[in-house]
């Protein structure tokens, strides 16, 4: 579905247009002050001022100035911070929404989603007895207790510690697989991206620089994501053998194996590694006398000087995959690398998502 | 007649009194509401004007304001006037007169405490609220109105206690009229003109005791009910 | 939803509170100067015995104030003034039903509850053993430019300036000097013949040579136009059985009394 947003305010101006994909995260991507939390107010009809189009489920939610009130668009919305309703108990909170709508519109279980939150032993709390991921928690199941048509989320592990995030990010990921409802994830943090993320939309000053897949938006070289300090790929792959003994599991990426420390996933499961520019060496030779575990046979597919001098950046192509990998200009010039040349990269590090 | 010491005459007074703070108080809570809620969230640059209006009866000495009181309710005010040449009796010296003139007085004590409530409550539980499908009623009812008790309970003990003690504009106003306009404040500083003190003593300790156990009252049912933080 | 009961029964109490306004019934009130409260409430209660038929209510208060909420409507029938500007000015604006008639002449004198004032005369308040002297404001009260006019007079008015310190109404002044602020006072002879008053302190009477007679007047209102209680009482107030008590209460007569 076409999302198409305009808002002025002061100086700043929000000039926004993507496709929402159907079902899915989609992560609204850029660094503080872009004008991703107005795009998602917006999306809410939280900004009367804005114009635009967003139809959701066969309703028209905005068309120009038009703007259906936001208790009546069929949404979910987590805040950053929970904004729990402090005067009632977590139950009252999850009922505040759950008693609102229609018990025939009602998709979601209430029973299921206590369980699948854990929220059991909070419901007779206060919010202010909660720990900041329990909150958030909460206002997550409150909001899905909502059985909304479009979730918005807008930066909802920001304000929690690493234990915290720790302790949400699971139940973030298992709703990516259990809900058909598209979800719109506002972030500044490329580790949350990399873990939920199907669709990205980057932003920048109030624009969209551009959306797509992933995979591919994160690997792009003439997108500011691929040159950051700490630019990772994401390499998708399936479980096909556990090594006891060596405490190795060997995931299956496009044909070639790439060994991770021991994951305890059954085979046949569906994997997310990442990969960082910085941890891939460009050989023209295969590995076989070195501690380096992986080495894929690889293409080289574009090189860029790199933002920081002396350093330049290569996509290299895997299948239909795509690494990054940051390498001196002097090993460049030394090995003369060029385009559509067959190298082996060599992995020292991979994170499994 | 006289019960429990003190004289029919001052009990009704007193109980003129009561009325008078409770009546003049529920209006001024039910119509400051809107006008809170506007001074709290408006962007507009009449905001100050309208703060520093609102605070007026403030500075003003109260015969001062029932002095002009007098000047608008009665038969040849704006007020007054308008309603006399419509075939209705003119406000001034009547039990209506007194209750615009304790509301005028109490607008600052019922005005401020909402307005700081709700800037405290902010617009984000409310926003909440709305992608709950709370439309705007029920928002008001169920986030707004119990996440800012303390606010409309700090007003209603104000704007309650103000009225009680309230002499200036009332006497302005009402003209101490026995069983209209004649409240316990009026009928106490009567006996003590009168140097008759002994009633001036027992009708002030009956005003004190009753006030003191309404604003008890008050303060422990709101602790009654659970004591949560607006701010989270 | 506590709330919800709280607004509810709030509502109730004040439905309550409405239901049982009291009953107005007819009713002719007088509005009196506050240091008229004494005698009239005297000549009141001879006056009910013999008309108990009429109902006489009285409010004391400030004449300025009185004489402001007669032209704004208030539902006073009777107007006793501690003056006769006041009353004059009635009848002129037209929120009269009778002639300015006057009732009483008032009588100033010196007061103290901390020296024996019975021997003083109006130069002894020279001495500085009197820090402060209490007067009613000039401008507002009557008795206070009689005070001042019987200072003038005295040669003191000068030399007081320093230590005078002003009440709003005579009853004010007189608060002064009880609570100490004030060593001596010039105030209402009405105010110190009260048994009350008299037992705190001795006062000196001031002749009535030295200032202007304090004639003091009422009027019948206009809203009592056909109110014959209230020409009665006023009638009363002229007669021969209030003149013996306006005397008893330290007033003088007018000169005809009819």
């Amino acid at each position: 579905m076409k999302v198409r947003f305009q808002l002025k305010r002061g100086d700043f101006t929000l000039d926004v247009a993507f496709e929402l994909a159907d079902r899915g995260i989609t992560a609204v991507f850029g660094r503080s002050g872009c004008g991703k939390t107005s795009l998602l107010r917006c999306m809410a009809g939280l900004e009367p001022e804005a114009s635009g189009q967003l139809d959701v489920a066969g309703e028209v939610w905005q068309a120009g100035h038009q703007c259906l009130p936001t208790h009546r668009r069929s949404l979910g919305y987590v805040f950053q911070e929970a904004s729990l309703f402090a005067h009632l108990t977590v139950e009252r909170n999850l009922r505040y929404g759950w008693r609102r709508v229609a018990p025939s519109h009602r998709r979601v279980e209430w029973q299921t989603t206590i369980e699948l939150l854990g929220l059991a032993p909070l419901l007779n709390r206060y919010p202010d007895q909660l720990s900041g991921g329990q909150r958030q928690r909460v206002a997550l199941g409150r909001a899905l207790l909502t059985s909304p048509d479009l979730l918005l989320m807008d930066e909802p592990l920001a304000s929690l510690d690493s234990d915290s995030k720790a302790e949400i990010l699971p139940y973030l990921e298992q709703l990516h697989r259990t809900l058909a409802v598209p979800v719109v994830y506002v972030s500044h943090s490329q580790d949350e991206v990399l873990r939920l993320a199907d669709q990205l939309v980057l932003m920048e000053d109030g624009q969209v620089l551009t959306q797509g897949p992933v995979a591919r938006v994160l690997t792009r070289l003439d997108m500011p994501l691929a040159h950051q300090q700490g630019a990772q790929a994401l390499l998708e792959g399936v479980v096909t053998r556990q090594d006891e003994a060596d405490h190795l599991t060997e995931v299956m990426c496009d044909g070639q194996s790439v060994w991770v420390s021991q994951l305890n996933q059954a085979c046949g499961t569906r994997v997310r590694l990442s990969v960082a520019a910085r941890d891939v060496t460009i050989s023209r030779v295969p590995a076989t006398d070195s501690s380096v575990l992986n080495c894929l046979a690889v293409q080289i597919e574009a090189l860029e000087a790199d933002s920081q001098p002396g350093h330049v950046l290569i996509a290299l192509r895997l299948g239909t995959q795509v690494l990054l990998s940051r390498i001196t200009e002097r090993s460049r010039r030394q090995l003369a690398l060029q385009p559509g040349e067959r190298m082996y990269a060599l992995i020292k590090g991979v994170a499994v998502h | 007649m006289v019960i429990a010491g003190i004289a029919e005459a001052d009990w009704i007074a007193l109980f003129l009194t009561l009325r008078l703070a409770l009546i003049s108080t529920v209006l001024l809570l039910v119509l400051c509401v809107p006008l809170a809620w506007w001074l709290a969230f408006t962007p507009s640059r009449a905001k100050v004007l309208i703060e520093a209006l609102v605070a007026l009866p403030l500075v003003l000495p109260p015969t001062v304001i029932g002095f002009y009181l007098l000047i608008l309710l009665g038969p040849r005010g704006a007020i007054g006037g308008a309603l006399e040449s419509i075939g209705l009796t003119h406000l001034a010296f009547s039990f209506t007169g007194l209750v615009i003139g304790s509301m005028v007085y109490s607008l600052p004590f019922v005005v401020q405490p909402l307005q700081n409530a709700f800037q405290s409550l902010g617009t984000r539980p409310l926003e909440a609220a709305a992608t709950l499908r709370a439309g705007p009623i029920d928002r008001f009812m169920t986030v707004v109105l119990p996440l800012t008790r303390r606010g409309f309970l700090t007003a209603f003990v104000l704007s309650f206690a103000h009225t009680l003690g309230e002499f200036g504009v009332l006497l302005m106003i009402g003209g101490s009229i026995p069983g209209q306009t004649q409240v316990a404040s009026i009928a106490i500083y009567n006996h003590v003109e009168a140097l008759d003190y002994g009633a001036a003593h027992g009708l002030s300790l009956v005003l004190l005791v009753l006030a003191f156990s309404l604003l008890l009252a008050v303060y422990a049912l709101n602790r009654r009910f659970r004591l949560v933080g607006v701010a989270q | 939803m506590w709330i919800r009961q709280a607004v509810l029964a709030g509502l109730a109490v004040t439905a309550l509170l409405m239901a049982t306004a009291v009953q107005a019934q007819q009713i002719t009130r007088v509005a009196a100067a506050s240091q008229l409260r004494f005698v009239l409430e005297a000549i009141a209660t001879q006056y009910r015995e013999r008309y108990p038929q009429n109902t006489i209510d009285i409010q004391y208060g400030s004449s300025g104030r009185f004489y402001a909420q007669i032209t704004h409507g208030a539902p006073f029938d009777v107007y006793l003034s501690a003056d006769m500007d006041y009353p004059a000015a009635l009848v002129e604006a037209g929120f009269a039903a009778s002639e300015a008639m006057p009732y009483a002449i008032g009588r100033i004198a010196i007061w103290s509850n901390t020296v024996d004032a019975q021997s003083l005369v109006l130069a002894d308040l020279a001495d500085e053993r009197f820090r402060r002297v209490a007067i009613a404001n000039p401008r507002l009260a009557p008795y206070g430019a009689r005070a001042e006019e019987a200072l003038i007079s005295a040669g003191l008015w000068d030399a007081l300036q320093p230590r005078l310190v002003y009440g709003d109404n005579v009853s004010g002044t007189l608060q002064l000097v009880q609570s100490g602020a004030a060593e001596v006072g010039i105030v209402a002879l009405a105010q110190v013949l009260n048994p009350v008053i008299a037992a705190q302190g001795g006062y000196a009477l001031i002749d009535v040579d030295v200032h202007r007679p304090l004639e003091q007047g009422l009027v019948v209102t206009r809203r009592a136009a056909q109110n014959e209680v209230a020409r009665h009482f006023a009638d009363y107030l002229r007669g021969v059985e209030a003149a013996t008590l306006f005397q008893t209460y330290g007033y003088d007569l007018p000169a005809v009394i009819p």
